[in-house]
Parts: C-alpha cells; sequence; structure tokens
C-alpha cells in the first residue's frame, strides 16, 4: 500500500471544503494550515503524530444510518448526542427552556478565540481542521442565574477507522450560571478533533467531566479554550482511558480578578498507549487561582505526558498557582514525561510545582502485608487509594462514586496484565 | 510452650553488620522487655521478625510456632499471629481507616477459619474496641494515620493489635510520644489482650512503660545482641544507673 505523504489529510480536507461548504469564506482562513505538528515542535515534542500523518485520513460526512444506544452515567441528566460530529436530536433529550442551543457562526466567537495569541494555540490541528470542516457550530447557552442540577451529558459517537470527526461546541455560562457537564468521547475515529469554547461570565460556575474512551485504533486531539470572568469558577476534570493516542488540551484565561481555575486529570495507559494531558493556564489579572494536578497509572509499553504551562503577567499579582503530576508505572517498559513551565513577571505570586514518577511505595507495601494482607492486594488497595484521593479532590461528591467505578474497570484490567 | 526461638540471629544491611549473633526465647503467657540505648538495633530486629524486604538472616534461626519464620512472606508471618507494632506507623493517604481495618479484621477471620462479620457487625465490634483506647469515630474516619499526632498514631497501632488478636505481639517503642493518660490508655489496652496463650515483646527505652505493663524478663541490648537478661529490677537498674555499666561489665 502506498504511505500517504505527511500533509495527505490536509489536502483531503481542503478538497473537502471546497466541495462541501464552496460558498462559507468564513472557513476559508483556516485551510491555510498544511500539515501536521513536527516532532521539533516544542509543544508535540512528548506526542509525536507520525503515526497519525501517515494515514489517509478523510473527514467524514455520512449522514448517520446506524442505530445508537447511549449510556447515561447519571440517572436524570440531559443527554446531547453527536454522531459523526453531527448534532443528533432525536437520540438527545428535550431541552430546558433555561438552556439554549443556537447555531452560530465563528464571527460570533473569533474573539474569543483571538485572545490565544500564540502559535500552539493558532496552529493547532483540531483548531483548524475543525473550524473549516464542522458541519455546524453550536453553542449552548445557560442564562442567567441558573442552578442546574441536572447534569448535561454530551456523547460523541460514531466514526470509523479512515475518517474524522470534527465536534464543535461552545459552552457559554451566563451571569451566576452554575452548570455541570459530562462530555463523552466513545467514537471509532480515526482521528476525534473536538475542539470546545468556554466562556464563563462574571460569578459563573463551571464544572466539567471529560471522560475519553475512544476505540483502541482512534486518535484524539481535543483542545480546549476557556475564558474566565471575575469571581466564575471552572473545575474541569479529564479520565483518560481509551484510544490508541489521546491528547486532552485545555487552554485557560483567567480574565476576570478572582476567578478560578482547577484543570485536573487522571490517565490511566496501557498496551502501546499514548495519554497526553498539557494545560496551559494564563494568570492576566491579579487574584486569581489556578491548580493543574494530573495522575496517572501506566501499564505495559504506555507512554504518558504532563505538560503544564502557568504564565502570569506583571500585573497579575497575588497569584497563587499550583501544579503537580504524580505517575504510577506498573511496568518498567512504560514511560512517563513530565514538562513543568512556569513563566512568571509578577513578584507577589505563590507558585508551587512537583513532579514524582515510580513505583508503588515499598513502605506503604510493607505496612499493609505486615497486617496479613498480600503483596498483590497491598498493591491494589494503594492504587484504589492514590485515585480515590485524586478523585475526591477534583470533582463533586455525588459524582465521585460514578467516576471512582470509571476508573476501576480500566485498573482491573491494568492489574491483571502486569500481576498476572 | 515456647512461641518464638531466635537462636544466634545475623543480619546485615547495605553490607554492615547490624545483629551479631542475637538469641531470644519467648514462652506463652510471658511478657518481654527489650531495652538498650539508640542504634543498638532494636528495630532492626523487630522488623526481621516481620520479615521486611532486605531483612533477611545471614546467619541463625528464627521458629515461630514450631516453624521456620524465615521461610515466610510478611503477610503469611502476620496470618501466623505475629503482629509488629511499628515505631514509625506508616501514613496511608487515600486509604479509609475504618475500610483498612475491616480488611485486615477479615482476613485474619478468614486465616483462622472463623466467620467474617458483616459489616454492621464489623462497625459495633470496631466501636467497641476503640473506645477502650479512647478513639473517637472522627479518628476511624480520616486516612490511615494520615495527619494523626504521634499519640494518635500509637493508638491506632495498639487498635490494629486488639482486632488481629495476635499470638505475639513486638511493640517497638509504642511508648515514645505518649502523655502520661495516653501511655495508661495504651497499657491497659496491652494488658487486656494479654493472656495465658500469647506473648508481648516491649521494646522501650524508658522504664516509665514498665510499671504500667509488667515484664517477666528484662533484656537490655546493645550492638546487635542481648548482652544482660534479668527481671523487672533490671529495669529500675538501669534507670538509675544507665546503661554504662553494664556495657562495660561485658567489655
Ligand atoms: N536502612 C538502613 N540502612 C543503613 N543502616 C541502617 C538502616 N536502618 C538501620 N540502620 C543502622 O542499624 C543500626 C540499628 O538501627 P535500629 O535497629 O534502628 O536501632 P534502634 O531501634 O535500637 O535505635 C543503626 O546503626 C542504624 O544506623
Ligand atoms: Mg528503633
Amino acid at each position: 500500500m502506498k504511505k500517504a505523504r505527511n500533509d495527505q489529510f490536509f489536502s483531503n480536507l481542503e478538497k473537502f471544503v471546497n466541495k462541501v461548504y464552496p460558498n462559507q469564506l468564513q472557513r476559508q482562513p483556516y485551510l491555510s494550515l498544511k500539515s501536521w505538528p513536527s516532532p521539533r515542535d516544542e509543544a508535540w515534542k512528548f506526542s509525536r503524530l507520525g503515526k497519525l500523518a501517515r494515514k489517509n485520513i478523510l473527514p467524514l460526512n455520512l449522514e448517520n444510518q446506524q442505530d445508537f444506544s447511549i449510556n447515561k452515567l447519571i440517572k436524570d441528566s440531559i443527554s446531547l448526542v453527536f454522531v459523526n460530529g453531527k448534532f443528533e436530536k432525536k437520540l438527545s433529550d428535550k431541552l430546558l427552556s433555561e438552556i439554549v442551543i443556537e447555531e452560530v457562526q465563528i464571527e460570533d466567537f473569533k474573539e474569543i478565540i483571538n485572545k490565544f495569541d500564540n502559535l500552539s494555540v493558532k496552529n493547532h490541528p483540531t483548531l483548524n481542521s475543525t473550524l473549516s470542516c464542522s458541519q455546524k457550530f453550536f453553542k449552548i447557552k445557560f442564562k442567567n442565574d441558573i442552578k442546574f442540577y441536572k447534569p448535561i451529558e454530551i456523547f460523541n459517537l460514531g466514526g470509523s477507522e479512515n475518517t474524522s470527526i470534527h465536534p464543535f461546541i461552545f459552552i457559554h455560562l451566563e451571569k451566576n450560571a452554575d452548570v455541570q457537564v459530562f462530555q463523552h468521547y466513545s467514537t471509532y475515529a480515526g482521528l476525534l478533533a473536538p475542539f470546545e469554547i468556554i466562556n464563563l461570565s462574571e460569578n459563573s460556575n463551571l464544572e466539567i467531566i471529560k471522560i475519553y474512551d475512544d476505540k483502541i485504533n482512534s486518535h484524539n486531539l481535543s483542545l480546549t479554550l476557556s475564558v474566565i470572568k471575575e469571581e466564575a469558577n471552572l473545575r474541569s476534570f479529564a479520565l483518560i482511558k481509551g484510544g490508541e493516542f489521546t491528547r486532552s488540551e485545555m487552554h485557560t484565561l483567567l480574565e476576570g480578578e478572582y476567578s478560578n481555575a482547577d484543570i485536573n486529570g487522571i490517565y490511566l495507559s496501557s498496551g502501546s498507549q499514548h495519554h497526553d494531558l498539557t494545560s496551559c493556564v494564563y494568570h492576566n489579572v491579579p487574584n486569581c487561582k489556578s491548580s493543574q494536578i494530573v495522575k496517572g497509572v501506566l501499564g505495559e509499553e504506555s507512554t504518558a505526558v504532563f505538560q503544564g504551562k502557568v504564565r502570569v503577567e506583571k500585573l497579575a499579582q497575588k497569584t497563587e498557582a499550583k501544579q503537580m503530576s504524580r505517575a504510577i508505572m506498573l511496568s518498567d517498559k512504560a514511560v512517563s514525561n513530565s514538562k513543568p513551565e512556569l513563566e512568571i513577571y509578577a513578584d507577589d505570586v505563590i507558585c508551587g510545582h512537583g513532579a514524582t514518577v515510580g513505583e508503588l511505595d515499598e513502605d506503604q507495601i510493607f505496612y499493609l502485608s505486615s497486617r496479613g494482607i498480600s503483596k498483590q492486594k497491598a498493591k491494589v488497595i494503594l492504587i484504589d487509594a492514590f485515585l480515590n484521593e485524586m478523585i475526591s479532590l477534583s470533582i463533586s461528591d455525588k459524582f465521585h462514586d460514578i467516576i471512582y467505578n470509571e476508573t476501576k474497570t480500566k485498573i482491573n484490567k491494568l492489574l491483571a496484565n502486569e500481576y498476572e | 510452650m515456647p512461641i518464638l526461638k531466635i537462636k544466634n540471629a545475623e543480619l546485615s544491611i547495605n553490607n554492615k553488620k547490624i545483629l551479631k549473633g542475637l538469641s531470644l526465647n519467648v514462652n506463652e503467657g510471658e511478657t518481654h522487655a527489650i531495652m538498650g540505648p539508640n542504634g543498638s538495633g532494636k528495630s532492626t530486629l523487630s522488623y526481621m521478625l516481620a520479615g521486611r524486604d532486605g531483612y533477611e538472616l545471614d546467619n541463625g534461626s528464627i521458629s515461630f510456632d514450631n516453624t521456620d519464620l524465615t521461610q515466610l512472606s510478611p503477610d503469611e508471618r502476620s496470618n501466623l499471629g505475629l503482629f509488629l507494632a511499628f515505631q514509625y506507623p506508616v501514613e496511608l493517604p487515600g486509604v479509609s481507616s475504618t475500610n483498612f481495618l475491616r480488611e485486615i479484621f477479615n482476613s485474619r477471620k478468614k486465616y483462622l477459619g472463623e466467620n467474617e462479620l458483616s459489616h454492621l457487625d464489623f462497625i459495633k465490634h470496631l466501636r467497641k474496641v476503640a473506645e477502650n483506647l479512647s478513639i473517637k469515630d472522627e479518628m476511624l474516619k480520616r486516612y490511615v494515620n494520615f495527619g494523626f499526632s504521634g499519640g494518635e498514631k500509637k493508638r491506632f497501632e495498639i487498635l490494629q493489635m486488639a482486632l488481629l488478636n495476635p499470638k505475639i505481639s513486638v511493640l517497638d517503642e509504642t511508648d515514645s510520644g505518649l502523655d502520661v493518660d495516653a501511655l495508661k490508655i495504651v497499657s491497659e489496652g496491652v494488658n487486656n489482650l494479654k493472656d495465658k496463650k500469647n506473648a508481648v515483646v516491649v521494646i522501650t527505652h524508658y522504664q516509665r512503660l514498665l510499671d504500667y505493663i509488667k515484664p517477666d524478663i528484662v533484656h537490655i541490648m546493645s550492638d546487635g545482641k542481648i548482652i544482660k537478661s534479668g527481671d523487672a529490677d533490671l529495669a529500675l537498674y538501669v534507670e538509675k544507673n544507665g546503661y554504662s555499666e553494664i556495657l562495660n561489665e561485658k567489655s
């Protein structure tokens, strides 16, 4: 079979856009990206796209013919279902009057994108491919003062091995809104390029939990840009389990004073999976807090990276930024990288960071064994504890058990492979 | 009836000899005290008994209930009825104390061929045992040893001892860091568990613990060996005169 050139996907994309959306000039600027980031690109050094680049991937434009069923994690949630990147009203729950879904144009959110004035955002393959070929640009708006006790569950489904899908969503919370969103990525796509924009108005609260569980041949290059206003609060948690390659990349701009962002995550990698949590938090104003805390468990020959960047502008005095990563290696063939970057231009700030990689603690294993617990069981208890602590720290109590169960299935598989 | 027989134990860590021919016999129903200066190898002895990695014998033998202990893993030794109260109990963030206690309680029951307790029955049992050691419910809701004060950690060790009901317990400086009230509570806890069938070995620096836990035999340990054994009066003698005279006597 003839190998695709490194830019094959991008020429496929250009043909596709010119054929399907010939009159939509708004899409054209995003066709100027012609190739995948190279390994020399600092932002992609630890997450190489060579294998994806060699695939001849075509954007998917099929009407969905299949039947899909969804598994809600939360019994009384409101589901929004996207199949092949298209919103499926029939499969979704009926919306309540407090939520508005509307189609928007790139013009309507371009200003937000332009706030992220750096090349790793501007040249991001997901931003460019999804803005040029996403079928529709949807905005979900939560009205003023909404205290939303039913979580929203967004499902991304569909795809096939040599096609790409490009869901776009713009989540907008008006003042004082308080909302919880689950994002499920469970596709078969060769390339899934979900692009999300989050806009939090004054004093709003968003808890967003992303569960990456695509099928084993998938590349998921998720990108989220968030802008946070005064006293607003973003609590983001990513759980990465699936895919051949999954990168969850978040850029978070703290733009209003006394705002807060927690960008945490857990990855559980096995086989030859590669998992990547990349997060940049920009402190542009004083008196804000952020945390980027990532924990991972790696088995077999899997690899993973945490890239955490904090930028504190000169003006942003009294910033508190915390960063930490910890990885547990179950196999000596697994590789974990951590790349912390602190760019601090203000002087009155508290910034902490730390990274540890290692096996389970021998003293802890001995303590448990000395109480009659087998070494194997002791390891299971300690990994459970490691994840439990992280989940408690990162998400609301009412979701704790649900997310813990989501980790449990994968962990049991990992342990079975390593310790049998 | 002998429970524990240590014969000429020699052990090194990083090629440095720490135990240099230590012998000790403990019989059913007895309470032993081991005293000795810092660095004499008391904690090393306790880790050797518990079966910690890296604490294998170079020479000598240990038998426990007529079983060769050296061939067993730490969990097997615990199941047989050996318990070590750690000098420095290990923190387990993320592991709830109650779940941990239930896990170790039920695994011992299972080993003994006795019925495990249901969650509710276990909680009732735990409450009773904890109350005797003045351990509050609130503490059991926290993670194991995590953020416990020195005294809380020591009481938590004795709580585990009470739940496991071991044949022999080695208490490594369980008295250090305890005030007089806590010392009384802990000692009472230990004394309540004592019967004609089991044995206790307390490792301590201070005679004051031995006012509460009365030893039948006192051993003085120095430089990896037991250099003198006697009755409870030996501890009083050491308290008054220090170790130096006994050490000089030997050399
Ligand atoms: N992990 C270790 N590595 C090297 N030396 C050790 C280690 N643990 C203990 N030792 C040494 O072994 C000796 C005995 O220590 P220990 O058993 O803790 O004494 P004690 O409990 O009587 O104070 C000391 O000289 C100590 O420095
Ligand atoms: Mg000691």
